[in-house]
């Protein structure tokens, strides 16, 4: 029955991806493109870190180097060296991917742990310090660039072409992975999370085993940044650096390690997240990190977990009473968000230089300022009113939100069977007796 | 010394001669810096023989047991597991030569249920160590040895609950079960009853009895009922030495160890 309703999902989410370019502008296309990417990206990341427990710190480093690769294969094609096609041309990015995880993998895996991710943090700053000047191989400062070269009759020029590329690689790449969980190795990463010492003592080269999911886990990260190179037809060495890192480490925790598909959700949700904001607002990396915060603290499982949560807890048709409390905590949240948004956004604006000099240009005076296309007074009492008023409201109405949340979460989750480990939906039992 | 390798609870593995030493420790000797742990270990196990281990606290019990298992490299001396030397071999390199331990502390994996934790291991026996292009599903052989195996050690009740919410005497099963069943000539059983009641002591005498008949079985172990029904041979460490071995009759009554060791406990 779960396993029906996996497929049923994911032939939708399929038939959603592939329909959903006919209603795209070119700019939403473009970031449907970098979110499958990221996903991917942060799948391929889970793998070692969901899965086998290996914490890395530079994966940017597998996901730069199948990027420099795809750019190189595709700049040979474009000088007419050798034909390759173009829809293929990821699997170089996976094959540089699982040849460096194994070299840089065997290094790392002799430890875990702490130590573990500290060698794959400094074997990706090794890149990033090493490419800016390493010339030929990743074009110095400002990087390489190409052209994607047409084949199977497609010119890959516009942007739907690339789309479906990348959906294609995407959805090859998450069965791959999805199979991985299910093999004999696949388990065995997951005992090698709950306790590798034991497994050693079971017959297992934990270290061969280690380097091998590690390396894995790199293959499909080189189809991340081959695919990235293919879209952006350019890249630099800015893609091996520690930030790139971080952030397929802060999307993966967002999505939920502990889930298949979490990673994938944080990671398209975040790069949406920060395409969006980016725009906005300079203060977008706050609220990101905000995010990353009250994830950590309220739901550590990640996005991914609340919403397996929800699929194993839930009775059938037992969503009507949360959708009252749920709409409560998201008025709750939007008031608390956009208190918040004011109060950031207003000193934001107050410690600009712009704001600075005209202040300077009025002898010192508090200035008016523009926000949101409206004109507000720095030391005006209504000014202030709006977020206090906001943010008070919202925290009075916060506790409320949280026990309404509690009771109907309790009264939709109560006389169930009990959940059963293999991820079977316990909703079948009791459906007639709820009916 | 002599030797008594067959009573009813021991069958000889087929193809192999009842008898002959099958676990040999030629004056081993492991420091620590400058502590002397292990001073000179003479120790020889039979095949199909159930030999206990005993001795005080701090006599160098468990760390004879990592010597032997691989977590520790002598400072000299030879491990010899069928005539071949496994001193200074990797923990899985002398797995798969025929010699598991359990552990002391419970060592599972708790987010993994128990059918899983089994599978971990019959899957490295069948050679499925990193098999990659099959499902587990389909690995049948393994499967099937899965349920015999979880029937055996009577856990069919909490077949797919986490190992983690099992409850303490049955995670020391589970975790006998697993060193159990990468299928070793030799088991290494590290104070299996420790912390158990009276009943669950009993109780895991009696399995431990039934599922390891066949095998060869060094069991380091404090509650002396539990050595005197479940060994066939005893060997006594004190500081570091083997001061005496034997039959549990005769060891109970020799005298050394009456004073370094039985005193208090054997009248």
């Amino acid at each position: 029955m779960s396993q029906a309703r996996d497929l049923a999902l994911f032939v939708v989410g399929l038939a959603i991806l592939a329909i959903l370019p006919l209603f795209l502008s070119p700019n939403l296309m473009n970031a449907v493109i970098k979110m499958m990417i990221a996903a991917l990206f942060a799948l391929a990341f889970a793998l070692a870190m969901g899965q086998a427990g290996m914490l890395s710190f530079g994966h940017a480093a597998y996901y730069g180097l199948g990027a420099f690769a795809a750019l190189h294969l595709m700049r040979a094609v474009e000088m007419k060296l050798f034909f390759f096609p173009t829809p293929l041309v990821p699997i170089a990015g996976a094959a540089i991917g699982f040849m460096f995880g194994i070299v840089f993998g065997w290094l790392a895996t002799q430890r875990t742990g702490v130590y573990f991710a500290m060698v794959t943090l400094a074997l990706a700053e090794l890149l990033f310090t090493l490419a800016p000047t390493w010339n030929s191989v990743f074009g110095g400062e400002s990087g390489i660039s190409t052209m994607r070269g047409a084949s199977w009759g497609l010119s890959f020029g516009p942007d739907s072409h690339v789309y479906y590329l990348t959906l294609a690689w995407f959805v090859i790449s998450t069965w791959c992975m999805w199979a991985f969980t299910k093999s004999p190795l696949g388990r065995l990463a997951l005992a090698l999370r709950d306790n590798e010492h034991r497994v050693r003592f079971l017959g297992f080269n934990t270290h061969v085993a280690r380097t091998l999911i590690f390396a894995i886990s790199c293959t499909f990260a080189g189809v991340a940044g081959a695919l990235l190179a293919i879209a952006n037809e350019a890249t630099n060495y800015t893609i091996f650096s520690a930030q790139a890192s971080a952030n397929v480490v802060l999307q993966t925790f967002i999505g939920g390690a502990g889930t298949f598909f979490g990673p994938a959700l944080g990671a398209a949700t975040m790069t949406f997240f920060a395409r969006v904001t980016s725009d906005l607002t300079r203060s977008w990396l706050l609220y990101q990190g905000l995010i990353f915060v009250l994830i950590m603290l309220f739901a550590p499982e990640g996005l991914g977990g609340i919403v397996s949560l929800h699929m194993r807890k839930l009775r059938a048709g037992s969503w009507r009473q949360l959708l009252l409390p749920y709409l409560l905590c998201l008025v709750v949240g939007l008031l608390l968000i956009s208190g918040l948004v004011f109060v950031v956004e207003s000193i934001h604006v107050v410690m600009t230089d712009a704001y600075f000099a005209k202040r300077v240009a009025a002898n010192g005076a508090w200035v008016p300022y523009q926000f949101f296309g409206r004109t507000f007074e720095p030391l005006g009492l209504t000014t202030w009113a709006i977020p206090i008023m906001l943010l008070g409201v919202g925290s009075l109405l916060l506790p409320m939100a949280r026990r309404v949340t509690a009771t109907a979460w309790l009264l939709a989750t109560q006389e169930q069977s009990p959940p059963s480990r293999d991820g079977q939906s316990p909703t079948g039992v009791r459906q007639e007796a709820t009916a | 010394m002599s030797n008594r390798a067959s009573s009813n609870a021991t069958m000889p593995v087929p193809g192999a001669v009842s008898g002959e030493p099958i676990l040999e420790l030629r004056n081993v000797l492991k420091s620590f810096g400058e502590t002397e742990i292990i001073r000179g270990v003479d120790l020889i196990v039979k095949r199909g023989q159930r030999h206990a281990l005993i001795g005080p606290n701090g006599a160098g019990k468990s760390t004879l047991f990592n010597l032997i298992s691989g977590h520790y490299l002598p400072s000299s001396g030879e491990i010899l597991l069928n005539g071949e030397s496994i001193a200074g071999s990797s923990p899985h390199a002398i797995n798969r030569r025929g010699l598991s331990r359990s552990f002391q502390i419970t060592n599972v994996f708790p987010r993994m249920s128990v059918a899983e934790n089994l599978r971990i291991s019959i899957m490295g026996r069948h050679g499925h160590r990193l098999t990659l292009f099959r499902p587990v599903r389909s690995l049948k052989a393994v499967n099937d040895e899965v349920d015999e195996f979880i029937d055996k050690l009577r856990l069919a009740k909490r077949r797919n609950d986490l190992a983690g919410d099992l409850a303490y005497s049955e995670q020391r099963i589970l975790e006998m079960g697993m060193s159990l069943a990468t299928g070793p000539a030799v088991l290494l059983l590290d104070e299996p009853t420790a912390g158990m009641s009276r009943e669950e002591t009993a109780y895991i005498v009696e399995l431990i009895r039934q599922v390891t008949e066949g095998r060869t079985l060094l069991v380091v172990e404090h509650d002396m009922s539990v050595v005197f029904t479940l060994s066939d041979q005893v060997s006594v460490l004190v500081y570091g030495k083997i001061i005496a071995s034997g039959e549990p009759a005769a060891v109970r009554a020799d005298k050394i160890v009456q004073e370094a060791y039985l005193g208090v406990e054997v009248h």
